[in-house]
């Protein structure tokens, strides 16, 4: 029970100490205020009953102001905004701060002034310094200025007026009274004028009505002042989310034209990479494909050329081959006549299909002369074909033994050096 | 469930039609700062719970909550810090929704990776001044000031002897006291909800065990120093012993000897060895807890 009942009268305590806010700080005016960025300490505003202000650069970003007096209370803060300008007004018993953030990309800065706010007797004397002092240094007069400086010496005319009006009365009265006398003026000045008096009090009538008017003027330029300067404010803040804007866009065009410029070049230079790879790989291909025709070409021609031999071989072996072959066809003729009798379309489907030649190439011996060469083709059945690089071409029947046996064989024979098959 | 978690449960129960009439106001956009001021003010109770609430939760989320007193009051303590900024700093969120405005700015502030001094050691009645006064310290200078009494028994003469201050900032220094002895000393035992019995029952421990409650005093000490010199400016870290002795010396860097010297003892060690201005005449600052200012 104890325990909730602390527990209760904690809670209420902490709640009563957020109700009662600043006023619990127990600083004075003259006393600094700690200014702290993002819960950090960053400076100092003293004022020393003058303006004082506090200027301060982060690099990163700002989340929140606050403003501390000597005791740890807080007075006041903001909360910034991720980006471009936020400011406001903090007042206190006898001074305001005006707290200006400003929240960029690259970081953020703080502009904290202190304005403290002049008395009445403090204004009145600085008015009246004014419209007596005239030698001093000349300021800029604005209308609350020339309003306070009017009302203060009206009232100092008024109060000098009342103090005459006050001790002329007061002497008066203060008189024992003595029967009427025939005075002149020069013996009893106080006694006679009462006229005047009268005159007096209605100038003083008039007196305090213009000041009245007085009054209701200053009240109403001070209005009209209070109205202007909310104006100003208004303007002049308009004028800075205007200018954040145009510098906001102005670097984002920057950064665009920026990043254009530097897209375009690079999409340029791939453009521009691409382009010569391909370049480069249509002349190799160009310059494979010269060589290839170049190849092409030669072997075209060989291969012509290859042709042309062929078909003169083939030319002189169908001669000679037809040559070789007419009295061998001759004999299954004459052969047939005896033989039983068979269609002759028969017969000479059979001799049709002849086997091709057979071709090889020999070197002869040195010394075999051309006779004992001519002699060998003669008895090998065959004929001659041309003769390349000491290789003499043979055409024969396909002889009907081993082609092992059959080479074997000619290599035996005397005048034949070497013998192959192929080219 | 606590008896403090039951009864604050049963009196919301019955506060909730009140409740529900508040946050559905809260919920509202007001659009000036007098509207924000208006309707805030009549829902502080329940903001604070809110808050609290939050803080809680976190505790628990992160496996650092315990059903006793301790913990109670360390989230409500919280919980009105985080109201008292969002009172400040709401006005300059208008247009908004109130409620959802505090949502977010405790959420953010429990997003950082300390949001605050949590060790256990720190709730017990020692742990809780001690955190409670390096914490305030972090914000007043008055409790900055008073640091060094209470921890090392310094006097106002002797501050500005060891922090080597010229004759301007001496009247400040006798002012801090001043102030922290009137009022200050009392409103951070309050607002840290420390009890006369609290504070009874330590002075009787440092009675009876001196030298070991002086010993614990300084591992806490320790403890709620390296969370709170964060709050320092980011230019004032630790120094060594030539670069103290050239400030000190050049003259420069009153902010910094003041702030942190009062945050740091090894710092403190450091330049008092340096026996400057009949410093080391003074026997050499060690932890001896001061519970009165």
């Amino acid at each position: 029970m104890d325990i909730e009942r602390e527990f209760a009268g904690y809670r209420e305590h902490l709640l009563n100490a957020i109700r009662t806010g600043p006023r619990r700080s127990g600083c004075g005016a003259s006393d600094p205020i700690h200014v702290f960025v993002n819960q950090r300490r960053v400076g100092l505003l003293e004022s020393a009953g003058a303006e004082a202000s506090l200027q301060v650069q982060s690099q990163t970003s700002i989340d929140s102001v606050q403003l501390r007096s000597e005791d740890g209370v807080l007075l006041g803060g903001l909360s910034a905004p991720e980006y471009g300008f936020r400011s406001c007004r903090i007042a206190l018993t006898r001074a305001a701060i005006e707290l200006r953030v400003h929240n960029t990309p690259q970081g953020g800065s703080v502009n904290a002034v202190f304005q403290p706010v002049p008395g009445f007797w403090h204004r009145a004397r600085r008015a009246w310094s004014g419209v007596t002092d005239g030698t001093t240094a000349p300021r800029p007069l604005t209308v609350a200025g020339s309003g306070g400086r009017v009302l203060a010496f009206t009232q100092v005319l008024l109060a000098v007026t009342l103090v005459g009006l006050v001790t002329d009365r007061l002497t008066g009265w203060m008189t024992p009274a003595s029967p009427p006398l025939s005075v002149t003026q020069t013996e009893a000045p106080w006694a006679a004028p009462l006229a005047e008096v009268t005159k007096l009090e209605q100038q003083l009538i008039e007196l305090s009505r213009m000041q009245a008017k007085v009054v209701e003027t200053i009240q109403t330029q001070q209005q009209g002042m209070a109205q202007i300067q909310r104006t100003m404010a208004k303007v002049s803040s308009t004028q800075e989310t205007v200018a954040s804007s145009v510098l906001t866009v102005k670097q984002e065009m920057e950064q665009r034209r920026k990043g254009a410029g530097r897209d375009a070049d690079r999409m340029t230079r791939v453009l521009m990479s691409k382009a010569l790879s391909e370049q480069e790989q249509l002349e190799a291909e160009i310059h494979s494909l010269v060589i290839a025709n170049e190849r092409l070409a030669r072997e075209r021609a060989q291969l012509e050329q290859h042709n042309q031999e062929l078909n003169k071989r083939l030319k002189t072996a169908g001669a000679d081959v037809s040559k070789a072959v007419v009295p061998d066809i001759e004999k299954p003729v004459m052969a047939q006549q005896g033989a039983p009798s068979t269609p002759p379309q028969v017969a000479e489907a059979k001799t049709v299909p002849q086997q091709p030649p057979f071709l090889f190439w020999v070197t002869f011996s040195e010394g075999a002369s051309q006779d004992s060469i001519d002699q060998w083709v003669r008895d090998m059945h065959g004929r001659k074909g041309a003769l390349s690089e000491g290789w003499q071409a043979v055409e024969i029947v396909p002889p009907a033994e081993p082609m092992e046996r059959f080479l074997d064989r000619l290599k035996q024979t005397q005048i034949v050096k070497a013998v192959r098959v192929s080219r | 469930m606590s008896s403090i978690g039951l009864s604050h449960m049963l009196n919301r129960d019955r506060a909730m039609p009140d409740r529900m009439t508040s946050v559905g106001r809260l919920e509202e956009v007001v659009s000036t700062a007098e509207d924000f001021d208006r309707v805030v003010s009549q829902s502080l109770p329940l903001l604070l719970d809110r808050a609290a609430g939050y803080t809680k939760r976190f505790l628990r989320e992160t496996g650092q909550w315990s059903d006793d007193v301790a913990h109670e009051k360390f989230v409500l303590r919280w919980g009105a810090e985080y109201l008292e900024q969002f009172l400040v700093s709401g006005r300059s969120e208008v247009p908004c929704r109130p409620l959802f405005l505090l949502d977010s700015m405790v959420a953010r502030q429990h997003s950082r990776p300390e949001p605050f001094c949590y060790h256990k050691d720190l709730l017990t009645p020692l742990g809780r001044f001690l955190d409670g006064l390096v914490g305030r310290a972090a914000v007043s200078r008055d409790a900055l000031i008073a640091l060094y009494h209470h921890c090392y028994g310094l006097g106002p003469g002797q501050v500005i002897t060891a922090l080597r201050l010229n004759g301007s900032e001496s009247p400040r220094i006798y002012k801090n006291f001043q102030r922290w002895r009137d009022a200050g000393w009392k409103r951070t035992l309050e607002d840290i909800g420390l009890t006369e019995a609290d504070l009874k029952g330590l002075t009787e421990q440092q009675q009876h065990q001196r030298h070991r409650f002086n010993g614990e005093a300084e591992r806490l000490l320790r403890f709620a120093q390296s969370h709170y010199r964060k709050s320092e400016p980011e230019h004032y870290p630790c120094l060594s012993r030539h670069q103290w002795e050239d400030m000190f010396l050049q003259g420069y860097g009153v902010e910094y000897r003041v702030w942190h010297l009062a945050l740091c003892l090894d710092c403190l060690q450091t330049a008092w060895d340096l026996g400057l201005d009949g410093a080391s005449a003074i026997e050499k600052p060690r932890m001896v807890l001061q519970l009165l200012p």
